[in-house]
């Protein structure tokens, strides 16, 4: 690839420079780590889904809030019902949302819960044992209770009291949920929910209030998210708009198509390599081939005993050292005559014949693949 | 995404360690053995330069092994850190949870399908589009979880976090290998 994999395999070779190779593959896994453990960008492009529609920002606020606020049945049955499927996406709920902006909108869904904070109170007697151990359970999260316990409280008890008396309903509801024809019950719980006092302000009609489907709701833009990315990343997908439904069968058939014939692929090539004449080889070059100018041969040889392997500096990967380094996967019929060769090593990158890129420094010449 | 060539590097450095610690235990090996090394050398590689963060790397370590020939080889190519990483992946509990999981699921789609049939005579046509439209979603992410290793045990977040890196993986791979075998 890049002289990279020269000091790599070098790495992998030189027992007594250990320290020197011990530094590069530090540095390479430590770049790998960072790379790996950088968060995703589905958090970032879900915080800006969030961000544009306010006022299903704040409900979903609302749904997350009293999800996290709520992951134990305190109370027992009632609560039971809607955590069950919660739990199942409460973790990558709490992993994945970054809610910036989060006292602001808790300001935002208590100004407009203060409306029916004063029909609420009589609900909310009748259910204090919910609301109070709740409540403990906001306090316990300082931080998305600190500013606001109060709303919180109402925000909680809101779904809390929804939930319980829709319960028979929710429990419908859930059996059609997977099967696509929420959006009756959908309807019919909305009509419930209005005529109820405390039902939230924002309910917009057709679309239920209750914190299920609203966590439902939060779970499919996320998933579309997601698609989106990978419709970036699967070719020949942009043409189809991924928020519909339709559109994300579409993107999931290219999806998966693309994935068989990714692993198709592979298949195939594992065959040929299998097959194809053991001492296949080719050679690993240093990036500074240009001038070398040999990079025509490929011969890719493994060796694999590492006493073979002469200590060659470090450095020496980046001059113009050439190194031969046998790598025969396949089968071992040129014992002794690999061993001859310990003296003599040169490595060409093969792949860099294979791509395009002839850089000369040893990091930035990387390969040029257009994935 | 990340830096495709730097994975690529990563991929080979482990894909070539593997090969080698395979190759030193046999020497001559027929055909299908060595597809077989090949291809799990492979594999194993890449699942350990994930070091067990993502799910199908996790389960792919844990089908190889699962079956007892494969598994002393695939010790062997993981090295020293294959008894850390199989401590990870057998701890991680999703075999036997989720099995009460799926039956749950199968008996909830039982029930659901035959309750959509009856409400399939009274729906208005946009609900029964819509229905149909999550069928066909629902069918595709089944067979996207058979594809991605360890997919029938994730929900769909999940699976397309999962799949995002899978895809990358077998870019990876086949990058790799193509320019293996072409030179």
């Amino acid at each position: 690839m890049e002289p990279n994999l020269g000091t790599i395999v070098r790495s992998i070779s030189i027992g007594p420079n250990r320290e020197e190779t011990g530094l590069e593959s530090l540095q390479f896994r430590e770049e790998i780590h960072r790379l790996m453990t950088v968060p995703p960008e589905n958090g970032s492009s879900f915080t800006e889904l969030l961000q544009l529609p306010e006022t299903q920002a704040m409900e979903l606020l609302h749904s997350a809030h009293s999800d996290e606020v709520v992951p134990v049945p305190l109370s027992g049955e009632p609560l039971h019902g809607i955590n069950d499927d919660h739990k199942s996406y409460l973790p990558s709920f709490n992993g994945n949302l970054t809610f910036p902006s989060n006292k602001v909108l808790i300001e935002r869904a208590a100004k407009f819960s203060v409306f029916a904070s004063g029909e609420h109170s009589p609900e909310t007697s009748s259910v204090p044992s919910d609301s109070s151990a709740n409540l403990e359970k906001v306090k316990s999260e300082p931080a998305e209770t600190d500013s606001n316990p109060n709303s919180s409280q109402l925000l909680v008890s809101d779904p809390a009291v929804n939930i319980k008396n829709q319960r028979s309903e929710k429990r419908k509801e859930r059996e059609k949920k997977g099967k696509g024809c929420t959006k009756k019950s959908k309807i019919e719980i909305s009509q419930d929910a209005e005529k109820l006092p405390y039902v939230h302000v924002r309910a917009r009609r057709g679309q239920a209030t209750d914190s299920h489907s609203l966590a439902e709701r939060a779970r499919r833009e996320k998933i579309n998210a997601r698609m989106k990315l990978l419709q970036e990343l699967v070719p020949g997908c942009s043409k189809t708009f991924a928020m519909q439904i339709s559109g994300t069968a579409l993107v999931l058939d290219e999806i998966i198509n693309h994935v068989q014939s990714l692993q198709r692929q592979v298949e195939l090539l594992s065959m040929r390599l299998a097959t194809v004449n053991p001492r296949v080889d080719f050679n690993l070059d240093s990036l500074f081939a240009p001038e070398s100018g040999s990079l025509a041969d490929s011969n890719f040889h493994s060796m694999v005993s590492p006493l073979l392997w002469p200590e060659i500096p470090f450095n020496g990967n980046r001059q113009q050292h050439q190194q031969q380094w046998n790598f025969d996967a396949l089968h071992r019929p040129l014992w002794g005559r690999e061993e001859d060769n310990h003296t003599f090593i040169t490595m060409e990158n093969s792949l860099l014949n294979y791509e395009s890129a002839n850089s000369a420094s040893l990091h930035s010449n990387q390969l040029k693949m257009e994935l | 995404m990340r830096n495709p060539s730097l994975i690529k590097e990563e991929f080979l450095k482990r894909w070539i360690i593997a090969l080698r610690r395979c190759t030193s235990l046999k020497k001559n090996m027929n055909i299908l053995e060595r597809n077989k090394v090949v291809k799990l050398s492979a594999d194993l590689a890449m699942a350990s330069a994930r070091n067990g963060t993502t799910s199908w790397s996790r389960a792919l370590i844990a089908n190889a092994t699962r079956d007892n020939d494969n598994r002393i080889l695939a010790e062997q190519i993981l090295g020293p850190e294959s008894e850390i990483l199989v401590k990870r992946v057998s701890t991680m509990p999703f075999k036997t949870c989720n099995r009460r999981k799926i039956r749950s699921k199968r008996i909830l789609k039982r029930s659901c399908s035959s309750a959509i049939r009856r409400v399939r005579k009274t729906v208005p046509r946009k609900v029964l589009a819509n229905c149909i439209a999550k069928r066909l979603i629902q069918k595709r992410t089944h067979i996207l979880k058979s594809l991605v290793p360890g997919g029938e045990f994730m929900d769909e977040t999940t699976l397309m976090e999962e799949t995002l890196d899978y895809i990358a993986y077998l870019r990876v791979q086949v990058d790799v290998m193509r320019s293996c075998t072409y030179c």
